[in-house]
């Protein structure tokens, strides 16, 4: 018991790849497997005194990241049984992550990269859910208008990958 | 930058937004790996959704085509590959690696299997998930709202239909008029089978061969190809009510006469008869070397077919068995008093009694952990085996449920209202009507893409014969 509690109150500094150092506490610092596995390997004395480098993510992103480990400082630990059971589980996203999702394509990308860089499947998740209910619903052509992005088809490839997909279309 | 924000007038800022707002666009399968692009597809339950994507530029459709999309939908949607298809593809892995998979190391020799050489060759293209998607997906959205269908008069008068089987190469038809009408699975007539004298009132195929038995009394046997009958058994002293087969060579018939007779078919003799009930066998099932049993006399039994002697009489029962399904554990009972009994075929006691039909419980199919009842009380029922609970109450029918079948996704059942119905197994749900302007549906039977229902319309017996398949060229 005391020693949970020393360990709730251990802080530790992460560093972002320009040089930003944000101190967090120690369990939410641990949503992200990285920096569990990190301390773990290391051991606590190493970890605490020196700032962890992330040298994949930038001040803001990280920033990001924290809030949102922050909000889900309580959520109950990943397990690897969960990994299997997220392709049957429901594409819905909660309010406060639906909010917290609310920033530009840009920041959300680097979002995803970061959360699948330090290892927060739930953030990954809740990153590649946000694209994918961009994506739902939508014409090729309104997919393309919401991402900016150039219709690189040959007029006659257009028509045959058109035809090739026609059957998921009449229902 | 601010400030000059603050200048514009709001026609230059629709035109700065119109400026901007692409540049703050990106597209996301161009900035991330493709690992991180495939989870985001894994998030997306709609193939058309999917479809789309797949038409956005080359670098989606490269993305969208990556198989394990469609694996992941294959798995949120239930389509699993059929057992079958995994079957032979192992067979055939066995057949390429024998070194490492078989102890019978011979390697030049032709596999044992009954597999052709063409066979083999058919399989070593596998399936990809996508298009095992698209043929479900596809099947399933045609037993929803499509399919093709043709019907057929099978007789001019209306003869009862008193059995039904839907097999790989045939569909065959048994009637109260002494008659087996033998199709394709498409519906044409390959010929009938003459030679009951009396109602033919039980029947059951294995590959080409064909067993039947009736009110003369006689077991026949069939060579489905020829439409010769090989054997004529004779031994039961009254109607034969009941038929099975537990392998190639061992049919087993219950009758009026109380008793169950075990023959081998292949050199037409009786090897063994089962006696001890005291009333009609109304009803069997077979698992490995255990046969039960159901009987107006209230009881089911089981037997050891080998043994030849009765091993458990399941008593408790108020009034006649009508239907009996068994999975090799546990044996599932439908009786005259309304109940439903669960019993365990090794120690002979009886686990449940699932209370809820009002009336006969005539039709009954157990698979896994879930049974399906009808009743002449109209209402078809799900019930779980787990829990021992009921699912679901269907208001089926308005008279009597006359003939149920349920797979993995959906249940048919036909009723003496006329009515062919197909259901959702998960859900309860309707999902359609297949035929409704019928007077009475004998028989209904269906397979994963065709489905065929006999049935009385203006005084005939008809079939309706239905296939859901996509058509080949979508493929």
């Amino acid at each position: 018991m005391a020693e949970n509690d020393e360990r709730a109150l251990q802080r530790v500094s992460l560093q972002s790849n320009d040089g930003q150092v944000i101190t967090v506490d120690r369990v939410v610092a641990e949503r992200s497997l990285l920096i569990k596995n990190l301390i773990e390997d290391l051991g606590d004395e190493a970890v605490m005194n020196e700032a962890i480098p992330l040298p994949n993510v930038n001040e803001p992103v990280l920033r990001k990241v924290v809030e949102w480990c922050e909000h889900h400082r309580k959520d109950p630990p990943q397990t690897t049984e969960d990994e299997n059971d997220s392709r049957k589980k429901s594409t819905e996203i909660d309010e406060w992550d639906q909010k917290f999702m609310q920033v530009d394509q840009e920041m959300l990308f680097e979002i995803i990269l970061a959360a699948n860089y330090m290892d927060i499947k739930p953030l990954l998740d809740v990153g590649c859910k946000t694209v994918a209910n961009m994506i739902k619903g939508k014409s090729p052509e309104e997919i393309r208008k919401t991402f900016n992005i150039t219709n690189d088809f040959t007029p006659e490839e257009e028509e045959q990958i058109r035809r090739e997909n026609e059957w998921a279309e009449d229902r | 930058l601010e400030d000059i924000v603050n200048m514009c007038n709001s026609q230059q800022l629709s035109f700065i937004l119109q400026l901007v707002s692409p540049r703050l666009k990106k597209d996301p399968m161009m900035s991330l790996p493709d690992e991180l692009c495939l989870r985001i597809l894994s998030f997306i339950d709609d193939p058309k959704d999917l479809a789309r994507a797949s038409q956005v530029s080359r670098r989606w459709r490269d993305l969208v085509s990556d198989d394990m999309t469609w694996k992941n939908l294959c798995l949120k949607h239930d389509y699993q590959r059929r057992l079958s298809e995994v079957q032979t593809s192992m067979q055939y892995s066995n057949f390429l690696r024998p070194d490492t998979t078989s102890s019978f190391y011979q390697p030049y020799s032709a596999p044992a299997t009954s597999l052709t050489f063409d066979d083999a060759l058919s399989l070593r293209r596998p399936r990809s998930y996508k298009s095992h998607f698209k043929q479900r997906y596809l099947v399933d959205a045609a037993w929803r709202t499509g399919g093709r269908n043709i019907t057929k008069n099978i007789t001019q008068e209306g003869g009862v239909v008193t059995s039904l089987h839907l097999t790989k190469k045939y569909i065959i038809v048994a009637l109260d008029n002494t008659k087996i009408h033998v199709f394709d699975t498409e519906g044409n007539e390959l010929r009938t089978l003459r030679g009951h004298m009396m109602g033919v009132w039980a029947m059951v195929p294995w590959d080409d061969v064909l067993v039947s038995g009736g009110c003369d009394r006689d077991v026949r046997v069939w060579d489905l190809t020829t439409g010769v009958c090989m054997h004529t058994l004779r031994g039961h002293t009254s109607t034969v009510r009941c038929l099975k087969m537990s392998d190639a060579n061992t049919a087993i018939s219950g009758s009026r006469d109380t008793t169950l007779r075990v023959w081998d078919i292949r050199n037409g003799v009786c090897r063994n008869v089962l006696v001890g009930h005291q009333a009609s066998v109304r009803c069997l099932e077979i698992h490995g070397d255990i046969v039960v049993s159901g009987s107006y006399d209230t009881t089911a039994k089981v037997w050891s077919i080998s043994e030849g002697r009765c091993l458990h009489t399941l008593s408790g029962h108020y009034s006649q068995i009508y239907a009996i399904a068994f999975d090799g554990y546990r044996v599932a009972t439908g009786s005259l008093d309304t109940s439903v009994r669960i019993w365990n075929a090794a120690t002979g006691e009886c686990q449940a009694v699932l209370q809820g039909h009002t009336s006969l419980v005539g039709q009954l199919q157990m698979r896994g952990g879930t049974l399906v009842t009808g009743g002449s009380d109209g209402s078809v029922r799900v019930w779980s085996l787990e829990k021992m609970c009921p699912i679901h109450r269907l208001a089926a029918h308005d008279n009597s449920v006359t003939s149920l079948q349920f797979d993995d996704t959906r249940i048919v059942s036909g009723g003496s209202d006329g009515r062919v119905k197909v259901w959702d197994l998960k859900t309860g749900q309707l999902v359609r009507e297949l035929i409704s302007q019928g007077e009475a549906v004998w028989r209904v039977a269906f397979e994963a893409e065709k489905c065929v229902a006999m049935a009385l319309r203006n005084s005939r017996t008809v079939m309706e014969v239905w296939s859901f398949s996509p058509p080949e060229d979508v493929f």
